[in-house]
């Protein structure tokens, strides 16, 4: 992949707001917006008279039930009578939010962004996942009656396979996030559990139970990105995008290898090229991989090329994904334990590693002293890939 | 378009689908659990900015970004802008055309989207109007506890 | 100096319910999709009892299901080819929840095959593949040497099938 960089402007990441992840929220999704875009705000020590262009990322119309979602939050995220963008690559779209960001200020259009996800799931009845029906194909997929988490499944089921990861292995991810996520105040399903209790819940799609997948939710989540200038200004310890990337693989999963993500490696490539990151499982110090599912996040952890293809379980064994282990992933709690409000959770887990690099994140500071982050995001129908790495 | 040579139109093969969501459920928000509470009593509430505006219907936050005040709205309710409609949803035409208005009460900035009970030859802008509620029993802390708007 | 509380009002399924001026509404949308040429040929073809795929005349692929163009070289496919029923198991899962998420009466078993068409590299990272049922015992599909059997298609009668992917009731061990 060739990329040719001329960037008018480096860019940092100067505030992040949040809400709680909750099943169910009382704030509409217009004020839940409002509240974590408000937050990064006060973060960033600004107002919204300093906000020049608003870039705003939402998954499917379908979960909140309001159709033009961009518009419809457009208020929420303070973009009156300014420039606004909506971006969408279905769960990819959290880090393609400030990706989008990023290109608004370093070709010097904007100095100052609002990036604002948002997700509120609990509208839909009967059941969210059925909403998920639409996006499987409606004339080779859809007559055989497919529940989302079949295709999560037999993505699971081969990395298995070819890797030789049993469900107990696997499952230690859930254990490890649910963990982290005690420590976050802001978390939906945060909890003390073991091994068997993941194993023992209920069976949904095997190999699949429920402690496998990440909850129902409803949350938002905001950044204020700005340009080198204006960051020196309002803060001494800005963190610096340094490096994005995003891919599309082919959309065709029934044609594809699906043990080992392609679409992440090629995007995150793309990033550590632009970062001069060369050997990524030595220069990241942190990392916040994207789990929406638990074998997912070791899927990610290879594609970031943290750890060789099948051994990334090896080394959770070990501990190495641990908070104070040699390469902490999902400190924040990730999908998992935090919860999972699709296009707010990949902004949450930027906005975690914003506060890991300015050493902020109180107890979930990880023992390691760091200096370069990465985190993605996954969408559309297993393809899409987004990566971000961050530094300070 | 396809590059076979052999096709016809004839054999495209369609599939029809329903969209099966059930129902969404929308919570009033933070404001509008506030409205909720007023509109079945009777009354209509706005929120009033730094900047003296009063928006109506309430909105949890101003347009620069802060927690507006909620105050009672009193009207006199005026007509801003009608509309007539002659058919449904489903483009079947209805017996008794809709007059669909935006109606400013005097003490605030905008105005609330409602239907207007008036005969079609008195309709003017700038004509005062009242809302008229329906019974208490029958409201439910939406908008539509307002019937309708009706001339003083 | 690191956050200790985020904003949001976090409601019980009974607290929302209950909550005054909550609104509740039903899309009645409908859609219609065409399958398009290539596809309807495709299901054209499964009425008929074959597995058709289309050939890349630059580079060689066989497209199963059928494509329109090639994803790699971005030209017009153009011969259309009558591929095996067979293949081999890419993965296979055991779902025990409907697409409404209740709970099966019967679970069922759905995956992927590697049908046995030409050109592709044996273990390679593309392949001509159908996504289907897979008609075996939930409980053999959760041991190791599913991944790799042998499969066959289990048609449905002539006279039952209507040009859609049901046409193939399942896919199911051979030998």
């Amino acid at each position: 992949m060739v990329t040719n960089l001329f960037v008018k402007d480096r860019v940092a990441i100067v505030g992040a707001g949040m809400t709680t992840f909750m099943r169910r929220a009382l704030e509409t999704p217009r004020e839940l917006a409002w509240e974590a875009a408000k937050m990064a705000l006060d973060q960033a020590g600004l107002t919204l008279k300093d906000i020049d262009c608003v870039v705003i990322g939402s998954a499917p119309d379908t979960f909140d039930g309001v159709h033009m979602k961009g518009e419809y939050l457009a208020d929420g995220s303070g973009a009156f009578n300014k420039p606004m963008t909506r971006v969408y690559v279905g769960g990819g779209t959290g880090v393609f939010i400030p990706v989008s960001a990023w290109w608004h200020v370093a070709s010097g259009l904007c100095r100052t962004v609002l990036a604002v996800g948002e997700e509120k799931m609990s509208p839909a009845h009967p059941h969210p996942q059925y909403v998920f029906r639409y996006i499987w194909d409606p004339i080779l997929h859809r007559p055989l009656e497919p529940n989302l988490i079949w295709i999560f499944a037999m993505e699971m089921r081969r990395y298995m396979a070819k890797c030789g990861a049993k469900k107990e292995d696997i499952a230690l991810v859930s254990v490890k996030n649910k963990r982290n996520a005690l420590d976050n105040p802001a978390a939906q399903l945060a909890a003390n559990i073991t091994v068997d209790d993941v194993l023992k819940s209920e069976l949904l799609v095997w190999p699949v139970n429920e402690l496998d997948i990440s909850p129902v939710t409803d949350g938002a989540a905001a950044l204020v990105i700005t340009n080198e200038n204006v960051a020196r200004q309002v803060t001494d310890s800005p963190v610096w995008i340094e490096g994005l990337g995003f891919t599309l693989e082919n959309q065709h999963w029934e044609n594809r290898e699906l043990a080992y993500p392609r679409y992440l490696n090629y995007a995150a490539r793309m990033a550590y090229k632009m970062a001069g990151i060369e050997r990524p499982w030595k220069e990241i110090d942190v990392a916040e991989p994207y789990d929406p599912f638990d074998y997912k996040e070791l899927h990610h952890i290879e594609g970031l090329m943290l750890a060789r293809p099948c051994e990334a379980w090896k080394l959770l064994k070990e501990g190495y994904f641990d908070r104070d282990g040699e390469l902490p992933t999902s400190p924040s709690g990730g999908l998992l334990g935090v919860g999972n409000p699709i296009a707010a959770a990949g902004v949450m887990k930027v906005a975690e590693l914003f506060w890991q690099l300015r050493y902020e994140a109180g107890k979930r500071q990880v023992k390691k002293p760091v200096h370069r982050a990465v985190a993605n995001a996954w969408g559309d129908l297993m393809q899409a890939g987004t990566v971000i790495v961050l530094g300070n | 378009m396809s590059w076979d040579k052999d096709w016809r139109t004839s054999e495209i093969i369609f599939w029809p689908e329903r969209e099966e969501v059930d129902k969404y459920v929308y919570t009033p928000g933070i404001s509008g659990q506030e409205l909720a509470k007023a509109l079945m009593d009777g009354r209509v509430l706005g929120i009033k900015c730094k900047d003296g505006q009063v928006y109506v219907p309430p909105k949890t936050y101003c347009p620069d970004f802060s927690q507006g005040e909620l105050v009672e709205i009193r009207g006199p309710w005026r007509l801003l802008h009608y509309t007539v409609v002659y058919e449904d949803l489903y483009g079947n035409r209805l017996q008794n055309p809709i007059v669909i208005g935006i109606i400013k009460p005097d003490d605030a900035s905008n105005g609330l989207i409602h239907i207007v009970n008036a005969e079609l030859e008195r309709l003017r802008p700038g004509m005062e109007l009242k809302p008229v509620f329906k019974p208490k029993d029958q409201r439910k802390g939406i908008i539509t506890d307002i019937d309708h708007f009706e001339p003083v | 100096m690191s956050v200790q509380k985020f904003p949001g009002t976090k409601l019980s399924a009974k607290e929302m319910y209950s909550l005054p001026g909550l609104v509740e509404s039903s899309p009645q949308a409908k859609y219609e999709f065409s399958a398009g040429p290539t596809i309807s040929r495709f299901l054209k073809g499964l009425k008929e009892g074959k597995i058709l795929g289309r050939r890349c005349p630059r580079c060689g692929r066989i497209y199963v299901p059928p494509r329109d163009y090639c994803e790699f070289c971005h030209v017009p496919l153009a011969d259309w080819v009558e591929v095996p029923d067979t293949g081999r198991v890419e993965t296979a899962v055991v779902s025990y929840i409907s697409v409404k998420r209740e709970r099966l009466e019967k679970p069922e078993v759905v995956g992927v095959i590697r049908l046995d068409v030409p050109g592709y590299p044996e273990d390679g990272y593309e392949f001509a593949g159908l996504f289907h049922r897979i008609c075996m015992d939930p409980e053999e599909a959760k041991k190791d040497k599913t991944i790799g059997m042998k499969v066959k298609a289990r048609w449905r009668p002539p006279e039952q099938r209507t040009g859609s992917i049901l046409d193939i009731e399942c896919f199911e061990p051979v030998g």
